[in-house]
């Protein structure tokens, strides 16, 4: 492990594609949220179990090569996750449909679902930066060599 | 992430715009007559949401989001009502008055006053997740 590594050390390439991921997915619900009355609107969200698989799929290619204490993380695009032209990082496609009882307008939201889905999408982003900025502390502590 | 806050804004103008309509109808109750004094009762009025959000400067932007794309003039016959002493009244007494149902405007009234609130919900969790990732800074 060399000093250029030390942004990609321990869990923090995970922790960044998870709060990017959280991030792209907040758009998502408030999508579906702010159309809540648009008749003929079916929300469409994405699978987390999905991007959980990916994450695990490239921490563990990750593993295999580096040992797992440094090495930025090298995640495959699927149909819900790929990569934005610019910067190549993560654009959410939402494809999975937001379950809901269709109403009379047409309109398939289901707004408790979609409060609940964003309180844990929330919550999610908030343990990956509380861990992120724990990781940074550490590293910090290192350096200076506090102890 | 400030794409969130958009959308959930957009949200937001889209209701208030409905509520303004709604309180139109409320108010034209018993309009009768347009701004000139010409015999003209209130037709009832209703926002028409459509998904994405035009005034928005990116592309993904204005793939997200909604916005009111017209408001449409109800199409429901005009009320009969006896009212023999108004200057509209034909000969038995009875003047066509706009046909608003109250209860109907107030219930929607109360769908766009929650969905707003849930639009705000959306956009106070947003901000909570910037100063988040704001605090890995300090």
């Amino acid at each position: 492990m060399q000093i250029g590594d030390l942004n990609s050390a321990g869990a923090m390439p995970a922790l960044e594609m998870t709060m990017r991921y959280a991030a792209q997915r907040q758009r998502l619900l408030a999508h579906n949220i702010a159309n809540v009355n648009t008749p003929n609107f079916i929300a469409r969200d994405v699978d987390p179990k999905k991007f959980q698989s990916v994450l695990s799929d490239a921490i563990d290619s990750r593993r295999a090569k580096t040992g797992g204490g440094y090495g930025d993380l090298n995640w495959k695009e699927t149909s819900q996750i790929g990569r934005a032209s610019g910067d190549g990082s993560l654009r959410l496609k939402a494809t999975s449909p937001h379950g809901g009882v269709l109403g009379h307008d047409r309109n398939a939201v289901d707004l408790e679902r979609l409060m609940q889905d964003m309180v844990e999408n929330a919550t999610v982003f908030r343990a990956a930066s509380d861990l992120m900025r724990r990781q940074k502390s550490t590293l910090l502590a290192a350096i200076t060599q506090r102890v | 992430m400030y794409g969130s806050l958009d959308i959930s804004t957009s949200g937001m103008v889209a209701q208030r715009t409905r509520m303004t309509v709604i309180a139109s109808n409320l108010a034209n109750v018993n309009s009768l007559a347009n701004d000139k004094g010409e015999y003209d009762p209130y037709l009832r009025k209703a926002a028409m949401f459509f998904p994405g959000d035009p005034t928005s400067g990116s592309d993904s932007g204005r793939a997200m989001g909604v916005h009111v794309a017209t408001i449409e003039v109800g199409e429901e016959p005009l009320r009969r009502a006896y009212r023999p002493g108004s200057p509209f009244a034909d000969k038995e007494g009875y003047v066509m008055v706009p046909n608003i149902n109250p209860t109907t405007e107030w219930v929607n009234a109360m769908e766009a006053s929650r969905a707003y609130e849930a639009n705000v919900a959306a956009a106070e969790t947003t901000k909570s997740m910037v100063s988040q990732a704001l605090r890995l800074l300090a």
